[in-house]
């Protein structure tokens, strides 16, 4: 059996606004396995994004503790979580979330960039996933010349360059049409066999949940058991 | 922060500013103009303030003006310190003067009128006179029963609404002077003068030899005065002529401004004011310029927080973006006032005081140009506040 990469136990997630008190995620506690490639699913508003962002350090719990590979990652400082997401983490998001200034290649290369990787090396590697995703002929175009499934192809390729331990995809396909949908599902499949890429995805389409090794699924911010 | 992070605030910086051209070359023309619009007025009105003080220096005080002390009415041996003066090495120009008064009788108009006897060829390197001649001729040396008169004494110069009395006179005319002692003599028209400023304007220029044949006294002036190569050098060049001997008041051209002093001070006070309000107000427009483009840019910023890029480089980015824009800005703002300034000492702005081209001084040149850029850099650290968005 594999390790368990990522531990949440008991995590909330509670916004205020006043008096008026919002539970987004109540007592979620959920394991996954270094390798594992899980969906999270459930109806809208139902808090999948949340525990994505709970779980990716793009947001803090209210209360709870989160393991990451065996680092307790709530009580890290800000430099200290945004430095944990550029070395470990990688994100596609569901509006690709491209630089506009950048072209396909710098967008890629920014991360190993900022991770003080010598120039001839991060543009090789840049170079490299890009091809890998289909890219390698479209390098010095900007996101505004990219098709949808090229831009998610992209934020891919960016997600991966620097081989992260777990890659986190909120609604990847979400503004893709449909045969872009299927390749951006069947690229996760292939790097999580291939390589063992540990991939958190949430997604509302039933039959790319399907995809994935195991369905979490969530209802009104809690882990719905009827439905494992 | 590191060498690699400087590498990476650097690139991000220049991506941004090379990929929207549009909003650089709107930006760096907002602070441009701004810069110009808090110098250029400024300059004008230091340019105003200079030109009152140059009519004063070139018409009636020279950069150092020699007065008899308390007890005496005259200079003596005025021709021998007028030489010594002259061989002092860097002065540009000494004149005597004997400043009397008669009155002018044309036709039926009789008016006071102040008169300087001069030695037309020495007042040449001292005042403007001899360059103000509007109609006629300026003095010779050899002139007799000939004067110049200044345009504030002439009617057809005078404005309809101006209520004081002038004379119906042109070039070749004739007036009569009569003079304090009882002598009275008639005298030829041979120019007419327009310094611009209304401290000269008003006067009568006679050659020096005939004052020696009204008053019957020579070698004698009410005042000598000094022109030297630039202001600021009052003290030094007073050091040299006490060193020749001369033991006679002298008067730098400051002490000698009275009322045109309490105009300056008023018109410097105005001048710094309007500046910091215009300060105030380019920094306002500064602010809502770069927070509007910061603001465009949060889903920008919160992308690269969110994949890991240090807060340290994505503030870093946005302040050398801001940079950039206030020093181009301040760069083509200072190229922009150094053109205007040398249209306008081309074709100087004609005001009734004369004409007058602005000044820029260093000192608001870099008090504006450090503010503005400062503005920009505070500005552009704006990001600052919104390091905790998260990508929703």
């Amino acid at each position: 059996m594999n390790k368990v990469i990522i531990s949440a136990k008991k995590v909330e997630r509670i916004y205020s606004n006043g008096i008026v008190r919002t539970y987004a995620l109540k007592d979620v506690s959920v394991d996954i396995q270094q390798g594992e490639f899980v969906a999270i699913m459930g109806p809208s508003g139902s808090g999948k994004s949340t525990l994505l962002h709970q779980l990716g350090l793009l947001d803090n719990p209210t209360n709870g503790s989160i393991l990451i590979d065996g680092e307790d990652v709530v009580q890290l400082s800000d430099d200290t979580r945004t430095r944990f997401r550029l070395e470990k983490l990688g994100y596609v998001f569901q509006s690709y979330n491209l630089i506009p200034e950048l072209t396909a290649l710098e967008n890629v290369y920014i991360t190993p960039m900022a991770r003080g990787m010598p120039e001839e090396e991060y543009t090789a590697k840049a170079k490299e996933m890009l091809t890998k995703v289909g890219l390698g002929d479209r390098m010095d175009h900007y996101p505004s010349e990219l098709s949808g499934g090229q831009q998610q192809r992209v934020s891919i390729a960016r997600a991966l360059v620097n081989k992260p331990k777990i890659l986190f995809a909120d609604e990847p396909t979400a503004n893709l049409d449909s045969d872009s949908s299927a390749d951006t599902i069947r690229l996760f499949r292939q790097l999580n066999k291939e390589i063992g890429q540990t991939i958190v995805m949430v997604t509302h389409e039933e039959n790319e949940g399907k995809q994935a090794d195991r369905i979490i699924w969530i209802k009104d911010g809690i882990i719905d058991k009827a439905k494992k | 922060m590191n060498k690699n992070d400087l590498k990476v605030i650097s690139f991000l910086a220049y991506k941004n500013i090379s990929k929207s051209k549009a909003t650089f070359f709107v930006i760096v023309a907002v602070m441009a103009m701004s810069f110009l619009s808090i110098t250029f007025f400024a300059a004008i009105i230091d340019g105003l303030g200079y030109e009152f003080e140059e009519g004063m220096i070139r018409g009636l005080t020279g950069h150092l003006m020699i007065e008899p002390s308390a007890d005496s009415r005259y200079l003596e041996n005025a021709d021998s310190m007028v030489g010594k003066i002259k061989k002092i090495p860097e002065v540009v120009g000494v004149s005597k003067r004997v400043e009397a008064s008669a009155v002018a009788t044309h036709k039926t108009i009789q008016l006071g009128v102040p008169i300087f006897f001069v030695n037309p060829d020495d007042e040449r390197q001292v005042s403007r006179f001899s360059e103000s001649v509007v109609l006629g001729d300026y003095l010779s040396r050899k002139d007799n029963a000939e004067l110049i008169i200044g345009t504030d004494l002439v009617e057809a110069y005078t404005r309809e609404d101006d209520a004081k009395k002038s004379l119906d006179v042109t070039v070749g005319d004739t007036i009569q002077l009569s003079f304090s002692n009882g002598m009275v003599k008639e005298y030829k028209i041979k120019g007419i003068f327009k310094t611009g400023s209304q401290f000269s304007d008003n006067n009568i220029l006679i050659n020096y030899d005939d004052y020696e044949d009204i008053f019957h006294e020579s070698d004698v002036a009410s005042a000598i005065l000094v022109a030297l190569p630039s202001r600021g050098r009052e003290e030094e060049f007073t050091r040299k002529i006490i060193d020749l001997g001369v033991t006679d008041q002298i008067n730098p051209w400051q002490s000698k401004m009275g009322k045109v002093k309490q105009f300056i001070g008023s018109l410097q006070i105005t001048n710094t004011i309007t500046g910091v309000v215009g300060l105030f107000t380019a920094f306002a427009t500064i602010y809502i310029i770069i927070f509007i483009n910061v603001t465009n840019k949060r889903k920008q910023i919160g992308i690269l927080k969110a994949v890991g890029i240090k807060k340290e480089i994505i503030l870093g980015s946005y302040v050398l973006q801001s940079l950039i824009y206030g020093v181009a800005g301040v760069v083509i703002g200072i190229i922009a006032m150094q053109g205007l300034i040398a249209l306008l000492t081309v074709y100087p702005l004609s005001m009734p005081i004369g004409n007058v081209v602005p000044i820029l001084t260093t000192n608001r040149l870099v008090t504006t140009a450090i503010t503005l850029i400062l503005a920009s850099i505070v500005q552009g650290s704006s990001p600052r506040k919104k390091r905790r968005t998260t990508i929703s």
